[in-house]
């Protein structure tokens, strides 16, 4: 649900990008960005109506949230807010009593195993002080009576792209590989009130699981990114001998220049392997060619010839 | 000498034109077959015809992903050699104007036919004399002009010519005629020179050559080192040296005369010589051949993951039997059905079973006889192939004709000649009613194909035995000559 959508606002510098840093690196309005509310339909009702499933016959499969009791959700909201209140926007509010109503009924109509809320506003701890149902985990990046503030300004596009809270989250994110295991525990302990400028205040009286053996990826999951390629089969083990033997060749003219500086060490190292030197030579050679096909093609030619001729000459 | 080329020329006269007769009448055939009726016979489509190894559209296929910068084997489509998908490849894309089939390769195997049909008739024609002498040299043979001894160099190349099997390979768009093309001339380029006394170097690299050559087409033609290695020891095709040397050495005795018993010590100490010299140069030669044709197969493969996909995809696919669909080999039905757990034990003992059960038996009777040997060990290879089509039986039954003066006497020859027939006749049927009509299962097909393996075996056995008879026989009437 994005109430402004920023990617598509007329005054965008970068139409259709939406960037989390002033180095735009990484455009979160990629082509695998699902929006499914935007403009005048981000209201509390239709938020509400995601929440408890409550839609009218009308409203598209991808407009629900179709979750079951098995289901792990996690809810981020961010933008202005207070104490006890999330302000959409500009002309209504979500308050905290009606958030809790919601979670108390998608838990009766068992549409959630494990819920997150995640809230990055001013006084976000606030927002989640009225849920009761059990299985539900929350955080907010400021207590109440205080503020949270945005992280940096991008001098390019004219406003600050991102908040603290939220980038403190992904920058944690940014340094886990791919089998680090991380637990939320280890997420929730990376918040540095010093550095977020507010305490990042968790509630986790009606989550039962302990914190430090919940893995990060029971609720943020990852959408791939494909990268199409022309090989449309299995890729070789050579590969990596191919991409070996690259760095051997600048390797081998780095030693050739040096060898110009009079240095006899460098000379004598290389005399002592000339057979790598050979076999490097030859892939620079094989590297340029081009057109192999005419050299094994004209090689066969070469053989038929040798051979017939030699037959006709022994009879 | 001079007068035995006499002799020859003049009995060999008469026999070319008839010769040349039937082979133009043969290639005529073939070309009237790929031109006019190329969907009817619809050959490469047959199991029997065409298998993953030798399809022609497999290979066109390897080609274009080789043209789309993508490796030949990939998709598993294409196992045979890179070299060859050089070399065939530009043909199958050139299209004669208004056909549809690949007319222009089936222009290259009718070429590589007549070509197999030449070097057998050359190949024919040197043991042809080779038989003669040894039948002098045993004092069987009283006039030169014997006619009892038949030309087997022209007979095996008709045979070779107008088989069924080979017209049906040849204008089948499988590339069979190109591996027997390879296996012909391998046999071809040892004879020329081994009639001479002393072994002419000279030969050795082009067999060598042909060895490579033949092995890198097709994986099982590698067993015929062995007779390689025989006839460049041993010599050529002659009765077993030990026996008669024995008997004459008993004959000579009787006479009693000293200087003659000497000569015949001489005798033995030459001609039971193993020339390990000029096997070793053949060994080095084909290792020089083939780093040579390897060189180029990497070259080729480079950016497809060089040497090792190779083997894996072709000398793996045919050990491994990847392939299931069904052919005339009694494999793929058995693999199909076998568990995951105990397949890689069914390969190991399926595949030692060739080279335990069949080359070293044959090997110790009948090393005295190398050709014969390739012969048998290529018939062997044909029953327990991978992937066997009626192109190998094509090869082998040619090779077979070469041996029409010793195999005169061969048992049951008529029953098996009418198993051939009738069992390659009911495989296309049997194949119809399994996958066309779905009135039969593949217990027909594969049935079918179990008869066939059965009268390829007593092809074999039958004439293995009659080639040992006839060695009995020349030696029981060297023995009786003697005594008188």
């Amino acid at each position: 649900m994005l109430a402004d959508d920023m990617a598509c606002n007329a005054r965008n510098e970068y139409p259709a990008q939406v960037f989390n840093n002033e180095n735009h690196k990484l455009n979160l309005y990629g082509d695998n960005v699902e929006v499914d509310y935007r403009g005048y339909e981000v209201t509390v009702e239709n938020f509400l109506r995601v929440l408890t499933g409550r839609h009218e016959n009308a409203v598209p499969r991808s407009k629900r949230l179709l979750s079951d009791e098995g289901s792990h959700i996690l809810l981020y909201m961010t933008g202005h807010g207070g104490d006890e209140f999330l302000k959409f926007q500009d002309a209504e509010e979500l308050q905290s009593h009606d958030l809790a109503d919601a979670v108390k009924q998608m838990k009766e109509k068992r549409r959630f195993k494990e819920l997150m809320i995640m809230v990055d506003t001013c006084q976000a701890a606030t927002l989640f002080n009225q849920l009761q149902s059990p299985g539900v985990l929350a955080i907010g990046s400021s207590l109440k009576g205080e503020n949270s503030y945005s992280h940096h300004l991008d001098s390019d596009i004219g406003v600050s792209v991102v908040d603290r809270f939220t980038y403190y989250t992904l920058a944690f994110f940014e340094r886990l590989n791919i089998y680090d295991n991380a637990s939320l525990n280890s997420l929730f302990r990376s918040y540095d009130p010093r550095l977020l400028m507010s305490t990042a205040y968790y509630r986790t009286d009606l989550y039962q699981p302990h914190l430090v053996e919940v893995p990060v990826t029971n609720f943020f999951g990852s959408v791939m990114e494909t990268i199409h390629t022309n090989s449309a089969y299995k890729a070789f083990s050579s590969k990596i001998s191919n991409s070996k033997s690259n760095p051997e060749m600048p390797l081998n003219q780095l030693s050739e220049h040096d060898a110009n500086i009079p240095n006899d060490e460098l000379k004598n190292e290389k005399q002592k392997c000339p057979y790598s030197q050979m076999r490097a030579d030859l892939h620079k050679k094989l590297e340029k060619l081009e057109n192999v096909d005419t050299v094994v093609n004209l090689s066969i030619a070469v053989m038929v010839v040798v051979v017939m001729v030699s037959s006709s000459l022994l009879r | 000498t001079k007068e035995e080329k006499k002799d020859d020329g003049v009995m060999a006269e008469e026999e070319p034109c008839m010769f040349w007769i039937w082979a133009m009448a043969s290639t005529i055939f073939r070309l009237f077959l790929i031109f006019f009726f190329p969907e009817n016979i619809n050959a490469s489509s047959r199991p029997e015809l065409s298998t993953p190894l030798t399809s022609l559209r497999r290979l066109a296929e390897g080609y274009w992903l080789k043209q789309s910068s993508l490796s030949p084997y990939a998709g598993s489509m294409y196992h045979g050699s890179p070299l060859l998908l050089s070399i065939l490849g530009p043909l199958t894309i050139q299209r004669i104007e208004g056909k549809s089939s690949h007319h222009l390769c089936s222009l290259v195997f009718v070429i590589a036919d007549i070509l197999s049909a030449l070097l057998l008739r050359a190949t024919g024609q040197k043991l042809q004399k080779a038989y003669r002498l040894n039948l002098r040299r045993l004092g069987l043979l009283t006039s030169l002009q014997d006619r009892g001894i038949l030309p087997c160099g022209d007979i095996a190349a008709l045979v070779h010519l107008w088989n069924p099997f080979t017209i049906l390979s040849c204008v089948g768009l499988s590339t069979s005629p190109i591996e027997n093309l390879a296996v012909i001339q391998l046999l071809e380029k040892v004879f020329l020179s081994i009639l001479d006394e002393n072994p002419a170097f000279g030969r050795v690299p082009l067999a060598a050559f042909g060895l490579v050559m033949a092995t890198h087409l097709s994986l099982y033609s590698a067993t015929l080192a062995i007779p390689l290695i025989f006839l460049l020891g041993y010599g050529l095709d002659a009765p077993p040296v030990k026996k008669f040397l024995q008997t004459r050495h008993v004959g000579v005795e009787t006479t009693g005369s000293t200087s003659d018993v000497s000569k015949q010590d001489k005798l033995t100490q030459t001609t039971q010589l193993f020339l390990w010299r000029t096997v070793l140069y053949f060994v080095f030669w084909v290792l020089v051949w083939s780093s040579y044709v390897l060189v180029l197969c990497s070259l080729s493969l480079k950016q497809y993951g060089g040497l090792e996909e190779m083997f894996k995809r072709t000398y793996g696919f045919i050990l491994r039997i990847e392939d299931l669909s069904p052919n005339i080999g009694v494999f793929w039905y058995f693999f199909a059905e076998v568990f995951d757990f105990s397949r890689n034990y069914l390969l190991i003992v399926f595949n030692l079973y060739i080279l335990l059960t069949g080359i070293p038996p044959l090997a110790f009777r009948l090393k005295h006889r190398p050709c014969f040997l390739a012969f048998a060990y290529l018939a062997f290879s044909s029953i327990l192939k991978s992937y066997p089509s009626v192109g190998d039986a094509a090869l082998y039954l040619s090779l077979w004709a070469l041996f029409v003066n010793e195999l005169t006497d061969m048992e049951h020859s008529f029953f098996i000649f009418c198993g051939y027939i009738g069992f390659s006749l009911l495989s296309p049927v049997m194949h119809n009613i399994w996958i066309w009509r779905g009135t039969g299962n593949a217990n027909f097909y594969f049935g079918n194909a179990m008869g066939y393996a059965c009268f390829q075996y007593m092809f074999v056995e039958k004439s293995v035995n009659a080639m040992l008879n006839h060695d009995q026989a020349l030696k029981k009437a060297t023995s009786e000559m003697t005594k008188n």
